[in-house]
């Protein structure tokens, strides 16, 4: 047996498994898309960006993930920070902190979120408090609570692929700047920022491209009023049974994240 | 001290992490808190302490029926996907097959893509072929999904490895069989080791592929949360949810001890 032969062995399960199980669902998908009753249409998609209620889905679920993902940015890049240069004890702490709600369902973490947000949520109530809020406000159902929600599942992911990236900047960087007279602000804005730029732009890249794939967050805590697209593919899947619309919806989805990850792999990125 | 940072600052960085840190872990407190109140309607702050609701759902048929479904979902998963992962890792890093490096882009690919497409398409595909999902649809979807976490894993311990041991095993008349299993498997262990807790963890906490999948008497756990929240939630849905949590803290000291949490998280 040749040296060939023995390492084709070993990756064959998983190159099969992989080609018949991902990869032509996948173009089955793709097809179905496109498939009409008398051959190839595109009905399906025409349908969806000739109608004003669908382009605006399409509308909100890109604003929503825009901004949910410089949110995650914002607070990420600090907290990154903070990680690399705090000691190993308290490093390993705030590791825990971000790892444990990443490995936490995120059908539960919703949930945690659902009680806080509901109407005699903890959030409203201490809103109502203050005097911030009225009597019959609740989060619960809007654009906010889906934010809130959102930011919180993908914080993790944002502040790993940042982490990943800060801890190999060389402290002596910074420490030169800083005897040069720069200041602590100046020092984190033009040496430590632009050399986490890579990992702010790889976790800015997952974290778009979680949000506006994910449905289980938006669905439960912004209700059926305000879908987002990958909730009305979740919806003509489970509840309309349209199954080539929903494909067709996958498609428009699946090309909005690969027009935004070609150029990223294109400039030499690779995704984490 | 040159690089001292002020005061101010450092304290400024204490509330923000302080702040961060309850906004990260406030909606699990919360779950916690609701699983052990003594009232019928949930409730934070709890109201009374009672275990109630924990007596409720293990003496619940649909939630034990559903915790099976995905206990045993997850081995398999875990069993599959550290199998093909872990030696499709081992072929690729040794650099033998054409287009090693193509090799390694295909074996992760399925991370980049949005799981809700993937899940879609298992779903069209299963039913044109099949007919109605099964356990086998939800095994080899969540198979897929996980393999590259086994195949990244695999790779990151691989690479620091020494390739002369394999050749030293060589040339001291070590077959090829008694190579990998002597030599190569040992080293790929903990890289192996972290992707299997991924493996099971992802499957066991996974919901996309799982809702797309779903039938009546095929929900797993994550599911059967899901569609209680939807519905009517009572306490009973958060005692569920604290013991997914418990399980999720097991695992992380699990991982501690083996790996360390610190390597696992940079992978």
């Amino acid at each position: 047996m040749s040296d060939r032969a023995e390492n084709l062995i070993l990756a064959l399960p998983g190159l099969l498994l992989l080609a018949v199980a991902f990869f032509v669902p996948i173009a089955q998908m793709l097809l179905l898309s496109v498939q009409g009753e008398e051959g190839l249409t595109f009905a399906n998609f025409t349908r969806f960006l000739g109608d004003p209620y669908y382009l605006g889905v399409l509308w909100r679920t890109v604003r929503l993930s825009l901004l949910i993902t410089a949110i995650c940015a914002l607070i990420g890049f600090p907290l990154a920070y903070i990680m690399a240069r705090v000691g190993p004890r308290m490093r390993l702490w705030l590791i825990v902190l971000v790892i444990l709600p990443l490995m936490t369902s995120v059908v539960v973490r919703t949930f945690g979120w659902m009680v806080l947000l509901g109407r005699s949520g903890l959030v409203p109530d201490i809103l109502r408090s203050l005097g911030l809020a009225g009597r019959n406000f609740s989060i619960m159902q809007t654009e906010s609570a889906i934010v809130i929600g959102m930011v919180q599942v993908l914080l993790p992911f944002m502040t790993l692929s940042i982490l990943g990236v800060v801890s190999r900047i060389d402290t002596r960087l910074e420490e030169a700047a800083r005897t040069m007279g720069c200041g602590f602000g100046a020092t984190l804005r033009t040496v430590v920022l632009p050399l986490a730029l890579p990992g702010i732009v790889a976790g800015s890249l997952l974290c778009f491209t979680l949000s506006a794939s994910s449905f289980v967050t938006p669905n439960l805590l912004g209700g059926s009023r305000i879908q987002v697209l990958a909730a009305s593919i979740y919806r003509s899947v489970t509840q309309t049974l349209d199954w080539p619309f929903a494909a067709a919806q996958a498609v428009i989805l699946f090309v909005g994240v690969l027009l935004i990850l070609v150029p990223y792999a294109r400039l030499g990125g690779g995704t984490r | 001290m040159v690089g001292a940072i002020s005061r101010p600052v450092r304290i400024a960085a204490w509330i923000f992490v302080l702040a961060t840190g309850l906004f990260l872990l406030a909606p699990l407190v919360v779950v916690i808190g609701v699983s052990v109140s003594e009232s019928q309607f949930i409730s934070f702050p709890p109201d009374g302490l009672s275990l109630r609701w924990y007596k409720e759902v293990l003496s619940s048929d649909s939630y034990l029926g559903a915790a099976w479904i995905s206990f045993r979902v997850a081995l398999l998963v875990t069993l599959t996907s550290t199998l093909c992962g872990g030696a499709a890792a081992i072929a690729i890093n040794r650099r033998v097959l054409p287009g090693s490096g193509a090799l390694a882009t295909f074996f992760l690919s399925p991370l980049v893509l949005p799981t809700i497409i993937y899940a879609i398409g298992m779903l069209m595909l299963w039913s044109a072929i099949f007919g109605p999902v099964t356990i086998v649809t939800i095994w080899i979807g969540h198979t897929v999904i996980t393999i590259p976490y086994v195949v990244r894993t695999t790779l990151a311990v691989l690479s620091e490895s020494d390739p002369f041991l394999e050749e030293a095993a060589q040339t001291m008349g070590a077959g090829r069989v008694q190579r990998l299993w002597l030599v190569v498997v040992p080293q790929c262990l903990p890289g192996l080791a972290a992707g299997a807790f991924f493996a099971f963890n992802i499957s066991f906490d996974e919901a996309v592929v799982s809702l797309f999948l779903r039938k009546p008497g095929l929900t797993t756990l994550p599911v059967q949360i899901y569609g209680q929240l939807e519905f009517s939630p009572d306490p009973s849905v958060a005692a569920v949810s604290t013991i997914m949590i418990a399980l999720t803290v097991g695992l992380i000291l699990i991982i501690d001890r083996m790996l360390g949490v610190q390597r696992f998280a940079s992978s």
